[in-house]
């Protein structure tokens, strides 16, 4: 087993401070504490090579856990072990095995080009030289960067910037990824691009990446396994299609239709889920998904037909609105 | 150990070229060379009105100033601001993650300046030494060796001592400012504002005990054969508890400060 986490958590104290000169004088002599749960105890293990997707919403507990398995925080209670490390004593054979990306945060020498920071990273992680070329070439194959290791960090664009940051996190070939937000910013195009490196990196290596992300395409491209987690809880463990299933249990019909049809008689078919013009999208229970389509064919004047899943987001927001934890897969 | 110095070597080899990538701001910090000179001028011009001090004379000021220079350079130690950066903006993490203690960038980037201004300005200063007649040290094999050594221990000193103001920044957000006021009694008790052979017995003594003294007056007072072999051996004795209570302090509040870090949320 890669991770194991057991009942983790992490409370914080956070001090408010109210705007102003007369706020800093009065939280000079009385401070006003609040308790932050953000990490609530939390369990969940991760096998070798597996690429799980962490979701949730902002101030979620995402980003406080992958700390705490970085051994940047030190948990309030509870357990976490990686590849057998305790992370928090951040032994240097545990520094060796992993890394952290933070979409929002950089290690790349900003004023100097990039292949000086990856010759950094090879002595301070002592990489043998021979080992270092080929993981570089690899890295510079995979990620297109040979045109961007000889100009300065700060004239990269953030897409270029964030491959390279990825590649100077990779260096060392770690067995663990945590991946915070890696796409943050990127527009679709970069996205995919490091969204492809990161499977190629896993399967090349068999890594385990946990990652987390606000685009759900990310998740859904890269992870069959997500984790979702809301106010330092976990609502969540699976599958991502049994997720679907459980939480929508129904699809989404689409039709063309070659002339306007009463909303009446469309609602014979399923929920009319909205009406533009020619194209309608109806709800259909996700067992009579073939009949409905079926039936609509043969009374409808349909000029096209698909049936899909509801878009994920809105299946998150829906297990969100819930509020209760939907009971492990 | 092979670890450490490839580490090393990589590290400076990046701090030279960020001196290079940065060359004004190089250039800039290389013409800071003109303060102590305008300290020199000003008692130059004390001394032309109201004739020697304390027994120091014309050639005294310029010798004790042309030197002070770069001796200045050469024990300066600036990580505070860099370990202040760090830790309140949390860029520490990155620095937490690798498996090297982050005293050594610090400490390499030091060193890398370090290197560049024994480069340049060390043959300057030899030279203006050797051509004018104002300025005579009186050096011998083993006082150039003590006075080498002055300038490493006073760097070390400078290093550790603002090392270890600087874990105050895992608990305040004033460690500048507060730094600044410890800084300017130091240049007054180093040797900087004025020779501390012009100071009154009392403030020569209590300065004798406290670290400044060793993070630049005492090389130069090697350096211009001032002191006996006693002296000097006592001087390294102070700067070695000086430097290991130093050492100590920070360790003790870098421990202490992480724990902080990492409960309070890296």
């Amino acid at each position: 087993m890669s991770l194991h986490i057991d009942k983790l958590v992490k409370h914080y104290q956070v001090h408010h401070k109210e705007a102003g000169l007369r706020g800093s004088l009065r939280s000079l002599f009385h401070r006003r504490y609040e308790m932050v749960k953000a990490v609530d105890g939390i369990s969940f293990d991760i096998e070798q090579g597996e690429i799980v997707g962490f979701l949730g919403p902002n101030g979620a507990g995402k980003t406080t856990t992958l700390k705490c398995l970085s051994g940047l925080l030190y948990p309030t209670a509870g357990s976490a072990t990686v590849l057998g490390f305790t992370p928090h004593k951040r032994e240097k054979a545990y520094l060796k095995q992993f890394t952290l990306v933070m979409g929002q945060r950089n290690q790349l020498l900003w004023d100097l080009p990039a292949m000086e920071t990856f010759l950094v990273n090879q002595a301070i992680y002592g990489v043998p030289e021979r080992q270092f070329r080929e993981t570089l070439d690899e890295l510079v194959d995979l990620l297109d960067l040979k045109p961007l290791l000889t100009k300065q960090v700060r004239k990269l664009s953030l897409g270029e910037r964030m491959k390279c940051e990825l590649a100077a996190s990779l260096l060392h070939r770690p067995k663990v990824l945590f991946l915070d937000e890696p796409t943050i910013g990127l527009d679709v195009t970069a996205q995919a691009a490091i969204r492809e490196f990161i499977l190629a990196y896993n399967q090349r290596y068999s890594a385990t990446v946990l990652l987390t992300s606000h685009y759900m395409a990310d998740v859904t491209a890269l992870a069959d396994r997500i984790l979702v987690i809301e106010r330092g809880r976990l609502m969540y463990d699976g599958n991502l299609q049994a997720l679907v299933e459980r939480t929508a249990p129904y699809k989404l019909l689409r039709l063309v239709l070659e002339q306007p049809v009463d909303e009446t008689e469309l609602k014979l078919f399923g929920d009319v889920e909205s009406i533009d013009g020619l194209k309608v999208t109806l709800r259909v229970p996700r067992h009579g998904t073939k009949d409905a389509a079926t039936r609509a064919l043969a009374r409808l004047p349909v000029a096209d037909v698909t049936v899909e899943d509801p878009p994920v987001e809105e299946i998150i927001r829906e297990v969100f609105r819930r509020g209760e934890a939907v009971e492990y897969a | 150990m092979r670890d450490l110095i490839r580490v090393y070597r990589a590290l400076l080899r990046v701090g030279w070229e960020l001196m290079l990538e940065y060359r004004a701001q190089a250039l800039l910090w290389i013409l800071s060379f003109v303060f102590p000179l305008v300290m020199m001028n000003v008692w130059l011009a004390v001394v032309d009105e109201a004739g020697p001090l304390a027994g120091w004379g014309r050639s005294d000021f310029i010798a004790y100033y042309v030197a002070a220079a770069l001796f200045n350079y050469l024990t300066a130690a600036w990580v505070l601001w860099d370990w202040d950066e760090d830790i309140r903006t949390g860029s520490l993490s990155v620095k937490l993650l690798k498996p090297i203690d982050p005293f050594h960038y610090l400490l390499t980037n030091e060193l890398g300046w370090k290197v560049f201004i024994l480069v340049v300005m060390g043959p300057l200063v030899a030279l203006a030494a050797w051509l004018s007649p104002e300025i005579d040290y009186p050096l011998t094999a083993e006082s150039l060796l003590a006075v080498a050594a002055s300038a490493v221990t006073g760097f070390a000193l400078n290093l550790m001592m603002s090392t270890s103001f600087a874990m105050m920044s895992f608990w305040s957000t004033q460690t500048k400012n507060f730094y600044q006021l410890v800084f300017g009694l130091g240049q007054f008790l180093s040797g900087w504002i004025a020779p501390l052979a012009l100071f009154p017995d009392t403030i020569r003594h209590v300065a004798t005990l406290t670290p400044f003294r060793y993070t630049l007056s005492f090389p130069l007072e090697i350096l211009m054969g001032r002191l006996s072999g006693s002296e000097i051996a006592l001087g390294f004795a102070v700067t070695a508890i000086w430097l290991i209570s130093f050492t100590i302090v920070y360790r003790v509040f870098w421990r202490l400060g992480v724990k902080r870090y990492e409960a309070v949320g890296a």
